[in-house]
């Protein structure tokens, strides 16, 4: 996977977020690392921010000091009382005296499993750091918050974006069109993981690589599409609607959450009535909500494919 | 597009007509006397319990005849002046091309006194004058307001069918619909309709529509429909209550799973509720039935039960306007076969997703959203990407088979 493929392994190579990257080499110069948070949008390197410091730190066989853990696979308080403290506790002699704990969608963390890991932070600080890794920090807790330096990612500058598609075509010997790399940037937005996505699978279907090519790998890598899923439902069929999300669940296996979030950005460009968006925003955040709380996905998110039936009913009326 | 079953596999001809021999043949007899001239009784009062085949009998005697079928039902007007309108003329004139009519008076019993003022007398003086066969259905041909009309009409009772009867055309649909069932549950279905065959119809549809076979199992919880209500009895009791108090009753009286419930009034909703606006307050009811279940499983406090059945049964009630126009049938919750069905593809979905996620330092959720949409289309276009990366990811058979197939 190309993802993989070209992800930087020490933090020289990383070209962009440069005065993270600074701070972040200055830990490794002290052999000191804080407990840190790493927010930002998906695709701007924190993970391999996360993964190059501890190499640095800690040379090719980094991985046995390093723990990296996903909570949204292991969300439970269980995964902190358990997995997490039998790692930051143990101590180890070396030139290094701490290990790296690395916890990945920190934000999908329940409260619960947050107020746990407060509590061992702060009690194996000599033998392990934390960095937390989120799409937005607010959704971690204060006190996680004040014990962490923070670190804030941000969208890759357009050239840096251009750099790296020529870095990997250059590398792969592919050919790509004028109209193919801006079609790449632009669904992208800034995504680099997406557009390295994008990119291996364009060229897996021929070159060059041109605008066409990059809309139907995009096209066909959305089947479940939940722009048409919203316009079924403006149109008032609320039975193909609510079929579109069974499949986008059942078949496709993709989360709630997820859909929601979708949701969510496709309803503020729908072209309806801005008095809707607003309505329809409060529908959203309640299911959203609601789901948080473990309600059922379809269920919930089914009522609000009724909420738009209803929407666009009305605005057809006028 | 949902078609019942009821529809299509509707008898074409009067052999295909299940049962009530002797009425048929009475039928025949009658429509015959009118090759020579109009019978002294010129009107046929077809009468008998829902579901049997009276509508019907009169449909494919005007196909077997090659007659023309002027019907008149209880979704229309029946005052004096639009009988008059209706069938006055009909009644003595034949079609433009010399094709001769058949009038079909059905569902006598919907002629209401007030809205369809009149009607019924015009209808009688037209049997008395009729110039082309009529036939008029009705559940109880005895009562009150038929009588003058009862006197002028040969009357033809239509029985209720054997289970055996009932049975054989279960049967004969399941074939034609390629479900494999077994003969207890088709038993039971047969029985449970206790001579209504339309019913016995739509169960079947409900239950058996899009599988390739039917178990007793499938079927066994209609057998607790007589003693303790079925579940399209409570559909209807929540759906059509009259007050809350009614819809919430509906729920204690039947012997059903609340979750298993939710699912049905979850299927059912669209297909009952067409305006947006209540389909939106509808749904918004499940959700807080949902809702207030999420909050017993998560707390494990059972009193909130009352509150998830409250929304979920007069919640619904109130929600909507329920006309009675038009009849919907209850469907069996499609969402309970589509999870069993894909559930070993969501597990499929979930190794995948977290052996992809181990490598490429993602979740399983965020592997499956944005990873496998793109090796799915690799797999499928690229043989030599698809083993390179088949290799570095270590998938194996089944999961190579799983992102190479179309769907």
């Amino acid at each position: 996977m190309w993802t993989e493929k070209y992800r930087p392994h020490s933090l020289i190579d990383i070209v962009d977020q440069e005065q993270i990257v600074n701070r972040l080499k200055s830990f490794v110069k002290a052999q000191n690392v804080p407990h840190c948070i790493f927010a930002g949008p998906p695709g701007t390197g924190k993970t391999t921010a996360a993964l190059c410091l501890a190499r640095d730190l800690y040379g090719p066989s980094y991985r046995d000091y390093v723990m990296e853990l996903n909570a949204s696979d292991e969300r439970g308080i269980n995964v902190v009382r358990e997995t997490v403290k039998t790692f930051a506790r143990t101590k180890f002699i070396g030139e290094v005296s701490f290990k790296v704990l690395i916890l990945d969608e920190a934000d999908n963390m329940t409260g619960d499993a947050q107020q746990a890991l407060r509590r061992t932070m702060e009690r194996y600080t000599e033998t392990a750091r934390f960095i937390l890794i989120a799409n937005y920090s607010g959704k971690i807790i204060e006190p996680i918050q004040s014990r962490c330096a923070p670190f804030r990612f941000t969208y890759l500058p357009r050239e840096h974006a251009v750099n790296w598609i020529k870095r990997i075509t250059d590398n792969e010997g592919l050919t790509i069109k004028d109209d193919g790399l801006e079609a790449i940037l632009e669904i992208s937005g800034g995504d680099l993981r997406r557009v390295t996505n994008i990119l291996q699978t364009a060229a897996s279907i021929g070159q060059p690589i041109d605008e066409e090519t990059v809309y139907s790998v995009v096209g066909r890598a959305n089947p479940a599409d939940v722009q048409e899923m919203l316009l079924t439902a403006l149109s008032g069929d609320f039975v193909e609607a609510r079929k579109k999300l069974r499949d986008m669940l059942l078949k496709y296996g993709l989360a709630g959450t997820d859909i929601i979030g979708q949701i969510h950005s496709e309803t503020f460009r729908l072209s309806i009535p801005d008095k809707w968006k607003v309505k329809l925003a409060e529908v959203i955040g309640e299911a959203d909500f609601r789901l948080l709380q473990g309600s059922n996905e379809e269920i919930q998110l089914s009522a609000l494919l009724a909420k738009l039936v209803e929407a666009g009913a009305e605005i057809k009326r006028g | 597009m949902f078609v019942p079953w009821t529809i299509k596999y509707k008898p074409k001809t009067l052999a295909e007509v299940v049962g009530n021999q002797i009425a048929k043949d009475k039928i025949l007899k009658w429509v015959h006397e009118w090759d020579r001239k109009p019978p002294k009784k010129r009107a046929l009062f077809i009468y008998g319990s829902p579901g049997i085949g009276k509508t019907v009998v009169a449909e494919v005697l005007a196909n077997d005849l090659g007659m023309e079928l002027v019907q008149s039902n209880a979704s229309n007007y029946r005052t004096a002046e639009a009988v008059q309108k209706f069938a006055g003329t009909a009644s003595h004139y034949s079609t433009l091309f010399g094709k001769k009519r058949l009038i079909l008076f059905d569902e006598l019993d919907g002629i209401t006194g007030t809205a369809d003022r009149g009607g019924l007398r015009v209808i009688t003086d037209i049997v008395k004058t009729t110039g082309s066969p009529i036939i008029l259905t009705a559940n109880n041909v005895y009562e009150p307001r038929f009588s003058t009309l009862r006197e002028h009409c040969q009357l033809v009772e239509f029985k209720k069918l054997a289970r055996t009867d009932i049975e054989a055309y279960l049967k004969k649909i399941c074939s034609q619909e390629g479900v494999e069932a077994e003969a207890d549950a088709l038993r039971l279905v047969a029985e449970r309709a206790s001579g209504d065959l339309r019913s016995a119809v739509n169960d079947l549809q409900a239950l058996a529509q899009g599988k390739k076979q039917l178990a007793y199992d499938d079927v066994s919880w209609l057998s607790t429909r007589d003693r303790k209500e079925a579940i399209f009895k409570v559909l209807s009791d929540i759906f059509y209550a009259g007050n809350v108090w009614d819809a919430r009753r509906a729920v204690d009286a039947a012997d059903i799973d609340p979750d298993m419930l939710l699912e049905w009034i979850y299927e059912n909703v669209p297909h009952q509720v067409k305006d947006p606006k209540e389909l939106a307050a509808t749904m918004e009811m499940l959700a807080s039935a949902d809702m207030y279940r999420g909050r017993i499983r998560a707390t494990q406090n059972w009193t909130l039960m009352r509150y998830f059945i409250d929304f979920m049964t007069a919640g619904v009630a109130i929600s909507w306007n329920h006309r009675t126009s038009g009849w919907v049938p209850f469907r069996f919750p499609t969402r309970i076969m589509t999870m069993s069905h894909s559930k070993a593809q969501r597990e499929m979905m979930t190794v995948i997703g977290l052996k992809i996620g181990k490598r490429c330092h993602i979740s399983s959720n965020q592997a499956a959203k944005d990873v496998v949409p793109y090796l799915r289309i690799i797999f499928q276009t690229n043989e030599t990407m698809k083993n390179g990366l088949s290799r570095w990811f270590d998938f194996d058979e089944d999961m190579v088979n799983y992102l190479s197939t179309k769907k």
